[in-house]
């Protein structure tokens, strides 16, 4: 009996015959490699990344001392405001920083009009806003028509194009009722909230490109998936060939 | 038969014609083009059942034995390819940008794991549920019970996602409320199941697979044609569109492409889009590899998953049904991320407001202006897969309920006739379960069915995984290891509910970042592990009559 219990033991660490080994090493191999693949070029995007700004972070830095002084020209006035635009026209914004962004794009766009066109924007505002309440069709002709009335006033005061993206979403964000100006924490709350949004972890690894793809983008999406189904096949392949070399039947 | 069949199609399909201009906006009323191709597709698949019906049990069992390695193959793809896989990984990508492809990684990963270490063994062990598998390698009557009430307990939680999606899916095109489409979808899927569940399933399978994955890729074609991309192979020509969203897309390029509102395919830059664990999502590197690597453990840990080894010829087989059920299942994972790439663009400008996620495979296509009955298309394809992993999770949950609980546990002696019986009850009762949890909406399709893979990551899996390679692995190691994983599981739940409930428990940060709800398994499953080997150590050493069983027909 004490002999018995010896046997029959199976440990994938300690295989008993030749064929078992073969397949321990194969294994491992595979398992090696998935590993490396996934989590190993992960690790090392995340060791290589370095935090980069957006080209439009760093031109707030630029005008910012200046604008929150008071004493910007009318075109550092004018990037000041792009900036909380930008990241307003982005697709997902929390709620409550969205409400940060639009308070800096209304002070800058009040601070750039003078007391004429202050008149005049805040009428447009008004106007679209209550049109914009009642409407329950975004392509109905009112609705789009105070839309570009809007445009038409407030673009131009911070020299956006026509052919601008951030022009289309411009009438969107505007408001009435805005901070007279920007204290402190306002400031240091907008500066969050652009650190956000703003900086990506990028790399050699995320700015090449492979087939129109960034590279990493390229690799997880496509490549990985490809590599899951080769090793699957190399498995069976070498399995199959394994058992017919040991004479094994299944 | 047949010919009653055909015509009966034909005489749908007909409708369907005439039915072509009635979807109209992104949510909006009754759809009728839409609810006829879904109710067409579904006729096809119980008239499929009953032409290729199962003539007796070992039939049905083995599912076709006589199926070449490629139809099995697409039997697994279909069985696997849920609402988590057609609307819940766009729907993550949509929102999280890179984040969204670790679960892309995640379940399809563990596909390498569940054949290297797992496919071929499980088959030549020959048992028919995974509760069978435990019970008999850990001579425990006790642990076939627990393991069973897992199974039914995973089913659960993964049918608590599927149903979201067939509520979004219905309430689309039936234009109701979402709780009113969960109580009539959840209906519709019940009756569903307790009819095909009679039936032969595994061509109805290899039907879903074609039918699931042909309404997924119309509309891609369709969108990269349109907006200019290279369209012959969507799954590469989308790599531009990545890039498009990280640079932006200047209004001037753009002049005459536009989205069903009008708004111009032009996009302020958004790297945040494609760039590894972004500020600006709130996902964090340790986050991508925890769900990476708990969906793929997952994965090898399913019970529905791990049964459909039992059911094909041979141990070959089950190894080869593998390669081409992953080539298939990889298909449509190559393809959600260009929805949600087009998606992002297409719902840039802000007056399209807020998306359901979770719909927004669908909200994609009817953005870029895709015919509505190819979308209505897309939407069947959607509820399709949905119900056919609801089916197949609602039979094996009830199977275990039925066969390794009543049965085996309770009532050696009950009749045949009463097992069927007590099947049909779980069914039910499952059903109404999940349904109510789905009400609740707990969180995106995708992350809820995470939590089923986490939890069969810290349970099923480590008992497989030392059943089958250490023939050291004992009941008291099983039960030990079975504890530590089953308490990291209770409180990483316990802590997502109470989090959606309003309720702070003590470390609830800490908590919540590292046993996150959809990835707990990452810390669970190692434990468990563990536990297991050195409980195994001190306690012992399993009966001689396993240990030849696993050295003689396992391992030979």
């Amino acid at each position: 009996m004490e002999t018995n219990n010896q046997e029959y033991r199976i440990s994938f660490f300690k295989p008993s015959n030749p064929q078992t080994t073969a397949n321990r090493n194969m294994v491992l191999w595979l398992l090696l490699i998935w590993t490396v693949a996934i989590f190993g070029f992960h690790v090392v995007l995340k060791l290589i990344e370095e935090p980069t700004p957006e080209p439009i972070l760093l031109s707030y830095q630029e005008v910012s001392q200046n604008v929150y002084q008071g004493n910007a020209s009318l075109n550092e006035m004018q990037t000041f405001a792009k900036v909380p635009l930008q990241v307003l026209s982005k697709v997902f914004i929390v709620p409550e920083e969205r409400i940060e962004l639009q308070n800096a794009l209304n002070w800058a766009i009040f601070q750039i009009a003078d007391d004429e066109e202050k008149d005049a924007l805040k009428a447009e505002i008004a106007n679209f806003k209550a049109i914009e309440e009642k409407t329950t069709d975004i392509l109905a002709q009112d609705y789009q028509q105070a839309k570009i009335e809007l445009m038409a006033v407030a673009a131009p005061m911070l020299g956006l194009s026509d052919r601008d993206v951030r022009t289309k979403i411009l009438p969107l964000e505007l408001n009435t009722e805005y901070p007279q100006n920007m204290s402190e924490e306002n400031i240091a709350q907008l500066e969050t909230v652009l650190n956000k949004y703003l900086i990506h972890n990028e790399s050699v690894l995320t700015n090449m490109t492979v087939l129109g793809f960034p590279f990493h983008y390229f690799y997880t999406a496509v490549f990985l998936l490809i590599l899951f189904v080769v090793l699957c096949w190399i498995y069976c392949v070498r399995t199959d060939v394994l058992n017919k070399k040991y004479g094994i039947d299944d | 038969m047949k010919r009653f069949i055909t015509l009966i199609i034909l005489l749908l399909s007909s409708t369907v014609i005439f039915a072509a201009n009635a979807a109209t906006d992104l949510e909006g009323g009754f759809k009728l083009g839409p609810a006829i191709i879904m109710i067409t597709i579904l006729v096809i698949f119980v008239m499929v059942g009953i032409i290729f019906r199962a003539k007796n049990t070992n039939d049905f069992y083995a599912a076709g034995r006589g199926i070449s390695k490629v139809g099995s193959g697409m039997a697994i793809a279909s069985n696997w390819m849920s609402a988590a896989s057609f609307l819940g990984m766009a729907a993550l990508m949509y929102g999280s940008g890179y984040h969204g492809l670790s679960y892309v990684v995640g379940w399809t990963g563990g596909y390498v794991l569940l054949l290297i270490l797992m496919a071929g063994q499980i088959r030549k062990y020959g048992k028919y549920t995974a509760a069978d598998f435990i019970g008999d390698r850990y001579y425990s009557r006790t642990l076939r019970a627990v393991a069973a009430v897992i199974a039914i307990l995973i089913s659960i939680a993964y049918c608590v996602g599927q149903f979201g999606g067939i509520g979004l899916l219905f309430k689309w095109i039936m234009g109701i409320e979402y709780w009113l489409a969960v109580v009539i979808g959840g209906s519709v899927v019940l009756t569903y199941t307790l009819i095909s569940g009679m039936l032969g399933v595994t061509k109805n399978m290899q039907i879903q697979y074609v039918i699931i994955i042909i309404s997924f890729l119309i509309p891609l074609f369709i969108l990269t044609f349109k907006f200019d991309y290279f369209w012959l192979l969507p799954q590469i020509g989308y790599g531009s569109v990545v890039s498009d969203i990280v640079g932006g897309i200047p209004l001037a390029e753009t002049a005459d492409l536009v989205n069903k509102y009008g708004h111009e395919f032009a996009m302020v830059p958004m790297p945040e889009y494609a760039m590894p664990w972004d500020p600006a999502t709130g996902q964090t590197f340790f986050q991508w590899i925890a769900i990476a690597f708990s969906l793929m453990i997952g994965t090898a840990g399913l019970p529905h998953v791990l049964q459909r080894f039992y059911v094909v010829p041979n141990a070959k087989d089950a190894r080869w049904s593998v390669v081409w059920g992953l080539f298939f299942i990889c298909i449509l994972y190559w393809s959600a991320p260009v929805y949600s790439a087009f998606g992002q663009i297409l719902s840039a400008h802000p007056e399209i407001g807020a998306l359901e996620k979770d719909a927004i495979v669908v909200y994609t296509a009817q953005l870029g202006n895709i015919h509505p009955l190819i979308v209505g298309f897309l939407a069947a394809g959607g509820v399709s897969a949905a119900f056919s992993t609801v089916s197949g999770l609602l039979v094996a949950g009830s199977s275990a309920f039925a066969h390794d609980l009543y049965v085996k546990v309770f009532r050696p002696d009950s009749s045949p006739k009463i097992q069927l019986r007590m099947a049909r009850y779980g069914t039910v009762v499952m059903a109404v379960i999940v349904a109510s949890i789905a009400l609740l909406k707990l969180a995106l399709i995708g992350q809820l069915v995470a939590v089923a893979f986490s939890l069969a990551g810290c349970t099923i899996f480590p008992l497989f995984l030392l059943g089958i390679w250490w023939s050291g692995s004992n009941k008291q190691g099983a039960i030990a290891g079975l504890i530590a994983g089953g308490l990291v599981s209770l409180i990483a739940i316990a802590y997502f509910i109470a989090g959606t409930q309003g309720v702070t428990l003590p470390f609830n940060e800490f908590i919540d970042y590292y046993l996150g709800a959809w990835y707990f398994a990452v810390f669970g499953a190692p434990l468990a592990i563990i536990v297991h080997i050195i409980v195994a150590k001190l306690t012992p050493e399993t009966p001689i009559e396993i240990r030849k069983f696993l050295t003689e027909s396992v391992h030979s």
